[in-house]
């Protein structure tokens, strides 16, 4: 049986990924890229995450794992790899922002539609 | 050990950028000459020995061994450099040095000048990691500290709405196919538990699941957006005119190429590794079909190849007409590519493989300078619309010579370096299938259709707008001539340099023998 949190990832995804397709106005495109981000995220978080043998795993902390032998940990590898997505996707997001105070500053709107003036 | 420096020297200056031209206005210019200057000596380097021990450098950052303590597989973040990734991190530092150089003179009149060369900086250092590393998630964060950088560069003109517009477009895209390929590492280590790129294609041979297949399905769609592919080429038509000439000349020339089709022939050869599945197919047991991955790539490349050409002839615009030609010449690596995994083991296979990789390094520079030329027009006349530029040849004879020598190039005319690739990738696809031979011969008779129209504008009769215009200064003129001196100096030496470094590099990739793996396998057998 597939965990409730892969299908919740799943649907975030294309949630973002319709939003996406969709949606018309800037900051709801970027809202879609953060949309699809966290999908992809949570994704990953909960692949380190098992319950095994019925007990929960413990956080990642190496030291804390010393004492705590026999409970089954939490995966450190997929967090790490979170963070770090995280930190990229709030550039991605800062610039965009910045673009689309631009585009609003040269366009008056923030309709994709109405920036069609490079043919394409 | 001088792997590192090639990420730390543009590293480090980079972010010493806004500090360094505090001291003084004409420095931080020099300092982006002396830190891509020392990148490309680092780079010569590290291709000189790659080349010369034809062994993979393997190098594990913060310890001797990528084998974790305590388990039996490699936890720590590699970087393997074979020889494909040491020759494109050669081209990537000698044309960023060449963009760097060419500023001095293109970038004088605008402002904000240290973030432009910071900037510049963190392109290149994201595609020097690209090539360089053996770790797929670390390859996801490189990939996207070059994306960032190059969508930050092309709305470098942030007072034009061009520039603007084709900054969104271009963000836009660029963040959904890299959204793509995060989704298919996300998969990959959730299946594999891996991320290490060698130990993952031994993992995948072991046990090749429908996830795995699905991994694969999103990181080529997602390459396949970055390198401009045609289904999916429009933002790279906006986005390329759109930039300052000296950053398009990277953008065209190494951008779609390290994140794109390097990153596509990656993947397939050494994460997925036709061979092996070929092998465990030939014994009945479970696999991966590669050739059906072989027929995906080889369809997009025909599609690129010719509409990439054929919406070249159609344009006005003389840098929008390069970038559509830059979509083309992407079809005709891809090509390359696909023949590489249908007909793996061949002679056809290794020969086409051969025939991508030459064309990678051939187009960077042609295309390189193209764009360089188109700067030079712009920086002049002011204008890159076609039709107001006829007669340029008695104004700017340099420049005029230097666009006959990189449109003769990439349309392939026999002395000049484009020749030897094109026609590397036509006997091979005509060894393994003559039609796809025949679409290649198409696509460039559109090619040459488009650069000849270029061709007469430039020798035309002279227009107003020209009357006034002169050869741009030297800082301009030079690196246009390093680059024509080296497409005809590479054009002198064909199947010297293909039997010498083509060859070598695509066998190294195919890993007939599987070095991409072994130089990990080393540190197995030892844990």
């Amino acid at each position: 049986m597939i965990p409730l949190q892969f299908v919740t990832a799943f649907l975030m995804i294309f949630m973002g990924i319709y939003a996406f397709l969709y949606k018309r106005n800037l900051i709801k495109l970027i809202l879609a890229l953060n949309l699809i981000d966290a999908g992809i995220h949570l994704l990953l978080i909960s692949l380190g995450y098992r319950l095994e043998n019925g007990v929960l795993p413990t956080a990642p902390i190496y030291t804390g794992y010393e004492t705590l032998k026999g409970t089954p940990m939490v995966g450190p590898i997929p967090q790490a790899l979170v963070l770090t997505s995280i930190v990229i996707g709030v550039c991605v997001l800062s610039l965009a922002m910045a673009l689309t105070i631009n585009a609003y500053r040269h366009y008056g709107t923030l309709d994709v539609n109405k920036l069609r003036r490079l043919r394409g | 050990m001088t792997l590192p420096f090639l990420i730390i020297i543009p590293l480090f200056g980079a972010f010493s950028m806004p500090i360094i031209s505090l001291f003084g206005k004409k420095l931080k210019e020099y300092w982006a000459l002396i830190i891509s200057g020392a990148t490309l000596g680092v780079a010569a380097k590290i291709f000189y020995t790659v080349w010369k021990t034809n062994e993979i450098i393997l190098y594990t950052l913060g310890s001797e061994s990528p084998i974790g303590k305590g388990v039996k597989f490699p936890i720590r973040i590699v970087w393997e450099v074979d020889l494909l990734g040491a020759l494109l991190a050669l081209t990537i530092t000698f044309v960023g040095f060449l963009a760097v150089l060419y500023s001095l003179g293109y970038m004088k009149h605008d402002t904000g000048l240290e973030k432009y060369y910071t900037l510049i900086l963190i392109l290149e250092l994201g595609m020097l990691g690209i090539v360089i590393t053996g770790d797929i998630f670390n390859f996801y964060v490189f990939l996207e500290i070059m994306s960032i950088a190059s969508y930050a560069l092309v709305a470098f003109r942030n007072d034009t709405w061009e520039g603007i517009e084709a900054g969104i477009k271009y963000m836009f895209v660029g963040s959904v196919a890299s959204s793509f390929i995060l989704l298919g590492i996300a998969l990959l280590y959730g299946q594999y538990g891996t991320l290490t790129m060698s130990y993952l294609s031994l993992k995948i041979a072991e046990n090749p699941t429908i996830v795995a297949k699905v991994a694969l399905a999103f990181f080529i769609g997602g390459l396949l957006f970055k390198s401009g592919a045609v289904p999916v080429h429009m933002w790279l038509a906006d986005a390329h005119p759109a930039a300052p000439s000296s950053i398009s000349a990277m953008l065209s020339g190494l951008v779609i190429k390290a994140g794109g089709v390097y990153a596509v022939a990656r993947i397939v050869f050494s994460i997925f590794n036709p061979g092996l599945h070929a092998y465990l197919k030939a014994f009945n047991m479970p696999s991966i079909n590669m050739e059906a991955v072989g027929w995906v790539i080889v369809f997009f490349a025909c599609l690129t190849l010719l509409i990439g050409n054929a919406m070249a002839v159609v344009q006005t615009d003389m840098k929008r007409l390069f970038a559509f030609s830059s979509v083309g010449q992407i079809g005709y690596i891809l090509l390359g590519i696909g023949i590489g995994t249908l007909a793996y083991g061949s002679r056809a296979g290794e020969l086409a493989l051969a025939g991508a990789i030459y064309h990678i390094v051939n187009h960077a520079l042609i295309k390189a300078l193209l764009f360089f030329v188109a700067g030079a027009v712009i920086h002049e006349v002011g204008t890159k619309n076609l039709n107001e530029l006829s007669g340029l040849a008695r104004k700017m004879p340099m420049t005029t010579l230097a666009f006959i020598i990189g449109a003769a190039a990439i349309i392939g005319l026999p002395p000049l370096n484009g020749f030897a690739s094109k026609w590397i990738i036509y006997e091979s696809s005509a060894m393994y299938n003559p039609i796809l031979a025949a679409i290649a011969v198409v696509g460039t008779v559109f090619s040459l259709a488009a650069y000849t129209r270029v061709l007469f504008t430039f020798l035309g009769r002279e227009s107003e707008k020209v009357k006034s215009a002169k050869e741009p200064e030297m800082s301009m003129l030079i690196p246009m001539l390093i680059l024509v001196v080296a497409i005809v100096v590479m054009g002198l030496l064909p199947w010297q340099i293909n039997d010498k470094i083509m060859l070598p590099t695509a066998r190294m990739l195919e890993q007939l023998n599987g070095e991409y793996m072994v130089a990990l396998l080393k540190f197995l057998g030892g844990a």
